[in-house]
């Protein structure tokens, strides 16, 4: 077990590694900007009082080393500056927004697992037939659809043809529980749809590879009924790729988040984030992109953990 | 019952039935399970759901006609040798091939097809569709039809560049890890590893909020982040080629690394990289116009398939299907592009399952 302990402290160290040059790409690619922050800032009002003001403000007479250090110093402990547009404290403007965001994340989450987990097994078992195909098309068409367009779809159906759902998922603190799930499903549904699609094809793709292996042959030949193929043979080896699915597709709900925020007006990370970019305001777009980086990098750990975890072969590396 | 259910009903199972006579066990089982489907939605939808499949079937089999007729105009004007490989094309690849002839054409012909001008104002805002205007006008009045012309040029042809340049970038970056190996490869490796761990969305947020959303940063910021693909799966698959004896004996012959890219490792490893170019295409192509849907893409007042859609957003909460014209475009691209690559990858690789 010590072997295993190490193995994946070694998995977590190089995942804190990645992050740790991420945060310095995000850091100094700002330092990249011609001029620097002041002068965006300022842009064409700029005087060259105003910029040495707005200079001695955010403190970029000192070296970036040192900034850098001191941002990172602050990120980890979660303040992360204040904002150059608003002179909020970008902390206090993205926690709640990043509950929100996670929430998010996990009803989607929440729905789209199983069922694609069931699916993709189901249709694994009826590969080569006319359902295979036809799930083929629809999921491949699902995942090629950019998230506004089903999102927009959605929005056109469920909530203005309809009135079955709010086309705006505005929230509020008093909502109960279940109005909130209501008021959040189409923007759900979305990510359900383009995730349950990628999580149905890549776990299909898992068990055919499995059931090509010759000891699904011998369990078959021996005259085994298919659905106890599945369950007793092929689905203890499937749990190793089914979990890294998962966790990746879940990290793909990470991207996918920013745009259906957008589409929706749901007051998450992504939608401040694309404020942001558009406003120049650098130190939110900073940390909403470390923050998105860092959970990206959790999740593929995740995976990288789970296979590990559940497929001892893993655990001598040649 | 109206007529038209009681005809529905008799359709499907009339064609069931002769399916099953036939011995066409997979029509039949499709047929068959939308009838029963049917039944459900029947229920729950009444008549103008069956309607709906009835459309959708419609359009389907439209669809397939399209693409046979396509397939069959292909293996006609192509040589033998390539005629061969198209006839074992399934009616999807040949589909994707319709559509992405159809856009080339669109494209390419943009100025002559399309009736109006591309950001000329003709009319009032979100005047409704006329004669002259099949779509209707945008927000300030131009003419959606042409606007979606127009929208094949810049968009497509925008993520091709920035295709393009990933793949140059990558694929150059790989061949040369792969001849080169030591720390150059290492370095390659780690870089392409950092780009890869910020996904990718968030990577082009982060560098448009720093350049700006001019066109060429767009182009170029897309490029860095999708190249690292195409390095990992080129540096794969030269690795295999680059262990191969004629490379030994390439080498021992003194012949320069560049001499071996060219001539010795690039022949033998295009079927991969062609594919990898459509999927590539796909992801630059959706991620660009995901940023121009968020209005950081390509600017106004070039018409642009993402920015439309987000411009005439509004027209969506009257129940107006007009937006989604443009994301219709976007996405039956993609699936198109995807349709194609998945037959190569089938062909070139004996990749049996995807």
């Amino acid at each position: 077990m010590g072997d295993l302990l190490g193995l994946v402290l070694k998995r977590l160290g190089l995942g804190l590694v990645t992050l740790l040059v991420v945060s310095i790409l995000i850091f100094f690619a700002v330092e990249l900007l011609p001029g620097d922050i002041a002068e965006a800032v300022l842009g064409q009002s700029a005087t060259d009082e105003t910029l040495a003001a707005l200079r001695e403000q955010l403190g970029l007479d000192r070296p970036a080393i040192v900034r850098y250090f001191d941002w990172l110093g602050g990120a980890v402990v979660g303040d992360f500056g204040v904002s150059l547009v608003s002179g909020d404290r970008v902390t206090d403007a993205i926690a709640d927004r990043f509950l929100n965001t996670l929430f998010l994340a996990a009803y989607a989450a929440v729905i789209a697992v199983p069922i694609s987990i069931f699916l993709g097994v189901v249709v694994a078992l009826l590969r080569n037939t006319v359902f295979d195909r036809v799930a083929n098309v629809v999921t491949l068409t699902s995942i090629s659809s950019p998230e506004f367009f089903l999102g927009y779809i959605l929005i056109l159906y469920l909530a203005v043809k309809t009135n079955a759902f709010p086309a705006i998922a505005s929230l509020s603190g008093d909502m109960t529980f279940g109005e909130l799930l209501h008021r959040t499903f189409l923007p759900a549904l979305t990510l359900v749809l383009v995730v349950t699609a990628h999580m149905m094809r890549m776990t299909r793709a898992a068990i055919i590879n499995l059931l090509a292996s010759p000891y699904i042959e011998m369990a078959r030949l021996k005259g085994m009924p298919p659905w106890k193929v599945i369950v007793k043979h092929a689905l203890p080896n499937a749990w190793a790729p089914i979990i890294n699915v998962v966790a990746l597709n879940l990290a793909y709900l990470i991207t996918g988040v920013v745009l259906v925020e957008v589409v929706f007006v749901y007051p998450g990370v992504g939608q401040l984030l694309v404020d942001a970019v558009s406003k120049r305001d650098f130190p939110i777009v900073q940390a909403c992109c470390l923050i998105f980086a860092a959970t990206f990098i959790l999740l593929n750990l995740a995976a990288d953990v789970g296979a590990i975890l559940t497929n001892p072969r893993l655990r001598h590396p040649k | 019952m109206s007529m038209f259910v009681i005809g529905y009903y008799a359709a499907l199972i009339a064609a069931s039935c002769l399916a099953a006579y036939f011995q066409r066990r997979q029509v039949f089982l499709l047929l068959f399970s939308l009838t029963l489907v049917s039944f459900v939605l029947g229920i729950i939808g009444g008549v103008p759901a069956l309607r709906v499949v009835t459309i959708c079937a419609g359009l389907l089999a439209l669809a397939a006609g399209t693409s046979y007729a396509f397939r069959e105009f292909l293996i006609q004007i192509s040589k033998p040798g390539l005629a061969k490989e198209l006839r074992t094309a399934p009616l999807t690849a040949a589909f994707g091939m319709f559509v992405i002839f159809t856009y080339a054409i669109a494209g390419v012909f943009a100025p002559w097809i399309a009736p109006h001008g591309e950001s000329e104002v003709i009319s009032s805002a979100f005047a409704p569709a006329d004669e002259s205007m099949l779509l209707g006008a945008d927000q300030l009045g131009r003419d959606i039809f042409s606007r979606i012309i127009f929208g094949a040029r810049n968009s497509v042809g925008i993520a091709l560049v920035a295709t393009t340049l990933a793949f140059v970038m990558g694929a150059l970056a790989g061949l040369l890890a792969a001849v080169k190996g030591g720390w150059f490869d290492n370095f390659i490796g780690r870089t392409a590893d950092v780009i890869m761990s910020v996904p990718s969305l968030i990577f082009a947020l982060l560098m448009l909020s720093i350049f700006g959303t001019n066109l060429w940063v767009i182009v170029v910021v897309v490029a860095v982040i999708y190249s690292p693909r195409v390095f990992r799966l080129t540096r794969a698959v030269a690795g295999n080629i680059v262990v191969m004896d004629y490379i030994e004996a390439a080498k021992l012959r003194g012949e320069g690394d560049w001499y071996l890219i060219r001539k010795e490792i690039l022949p033998n490893s295009t079927a991969p990289l062609i594919a990898e170019f459509g999927l590539e295409f796909c992801f630059v192509f959706l991620l660009i116009a995901g940023l121009s849907f968020l209005g950081l893409g390509i600017q106004p007042p070039t018409a642009d398939w993402g920015s439309m859609v987000r411009e005439n957003a509004t027209l969506i909460s009257f129940g107006d299907i007009t937006p989604l014209i443009p994301a219709a475009a976007i996405a039956l691209l993609t699936v198109a592009v995807n349709f194609v690559v998945d037959w190569m990858l089938f062909r070139s690789s004996g990749l049996k399952e995807m």
